[in-house]
């Protein structure tokens, strides 16, 4: 049987912690991924998916479910990654993927042991993994988040309104002006025809 | 790889193009228009060769974006979260068992008043949920509020108003009934 996100938080509300570990389980990798495009950082973004957890459960006391528990995540680990690029800028830091050489990705030399994936379909990926993540880096944080939400996390348009504080139209053209740009940096890249 | 297609089409607007808000467009890939707006956009995409490109070239770049590797989270992080997540649970607990003591000491002394003791149960489940900023400055308004309260002064005006008499105002209530007014008295001998 089929238990709400809302549920489930009511119930850890309660104190029930295997309904927060389900909730975990639902949300861990749709939120690495999230953070992971945000901030580009594999191993970072698993600290921030931690974290962003852990705020979860602290105020779950405080939680009501008049908003859907989705926009909240989302909306902490976004607040959690404004400030990690923030703090980043700050200290000028360089993170372990930005010092890797061309053509090669942290991530993907260790699922490389994996023999789940072949050989032919990883480096096809890598390579279309890479061009992304070069391009999403490039757009302004609102529309990286809003497109990132919108297609990695099929998040409906009122609830990225929600998480980013602003109109569906607002979220609409920030959507519309991302593909477009994405669209020119991919040709850019060298993979439009 | 996949190749991403580039249409012939730039994305020169079409004088005769309809569709004045092209944001609608990413909207209507997304399906996040209503059905009126889906139906009018799918008809004019059958004579707008602008728009059908435009739709086209956004699909593909939707696509392309879908079908990038995702990352998964390690193995053990379940693990690591869950215990984090007893650790923070274990300091609640500790800090919530603190705070219980301190409220019942509260509760204890101001008991006897069932306003106070309401307040205190409200004070309680404040101490719980919200920061020791605020906890404290709670704390402080309902101790000066009970100190107000209970304070009395021994030399109160309005208590030395009720208790002692003012002398001024009795003397000349006295002279008033001793000498009456002399206009009274005349008009009373002219009577007689």
């Amino acid at each position: 049987m089929f238990v709400s996100d809302e549920d489930l938080m009511m119930k850890c509300r309660k104190g029930d912690r295997g309904a927060f570990e389900l909730l975990v389980r639902r949300y861990q990798n749709p939120l690495i991924n999230y953070i992971h495009r945000f901030i580009d950082d594999y191993h970072r973004a698993e600290d921030l998916c931690q974290e962003t957890f852990l705020r979860v459960f602290k105020s779950a006391s405080r939680y009501k479910p008049t908003a859907s528990f989705k926009s909240w995540l989302y909306t902490i680990a976004t607040n959690l990654c404004r400030n990690e690029v923030r703090n980043r800028s700050r200290r000028n830091t360089c993170f372990l993927e930005e010092l890797v050489k061309e053509g090669e990705d942290v991530y993907h030399t260790e699922i490389m042991r994996d023999t789940r994936y072949l050989p032919d379909v990883l480096l096809e990926k890598k390579e279309q993994r890479q061009i992304i993540r070069k391009a999403l880096a490039q757009l302004p944080d609102n529309q990286r988040i809003a497109l990132t939400l919108v297609t990695y996390q099929d998040l409906r348009y009122e609830e990225v309104a929600e998480i980013l504080g602003c109109s569906v139209g607002a979220v609409k053209a920030l959507i519309h002006r991302a593909r477009q740009k994405m669209k020119k940096l991919l040709i850019k890249a060298g993979i439009g025809e | 790889m996949k190749k991403y297609k580039q249409t012939e089409f730039p994305d020169a607007h079409n004088s005769e193009c309809e569709i004045e808000n092209r944001d609608e467009l990413s909207a209507y890939i997304d399906k996040e228009l209503p059905a009126w707006k889906r139906h009018l956009i799918r008809r004019h995409l059958k004579k707008c060769r602008v728009c059908a490109n435009d739709i086209q070239q956004l699909q593909h770049t939707d696509n392309f974006l879908r079908h990038a590797g995702d990352v998964e989270a390690s193995d053990g992080f379940l693990d690591s979260v869950m215990t984090r997540v007893s650790e923070v649970a274990q300091h609640q607990r500790q800090q919530e068992s603190l705070w219980t003591r301190i409220c019942w000491g509260i509760e204890v002394s101001l008991g006897w008043m069932p306003q106070l003791s309401t307040l205190s149960g409200k004070l309680r489940y404040n101490i719980r949920t919200r920061s020791p900023v605020y906890i404290s400055i709670l704390t402080f308004a309902v101790f000066t509020m009970v100190g107000v309260t209970l304070y009395q002064p021994s030399g109160d005006k309005f208590g030395q108003e009720l208790h002692e008499p003012d002398s001024e105002k009795l003397i000349s209530f006295e002279v008033i009934q001793q000498d009456p007014p002399k206009r009274l008295l005349t008009t009373y001998l002219q009577r007689k």
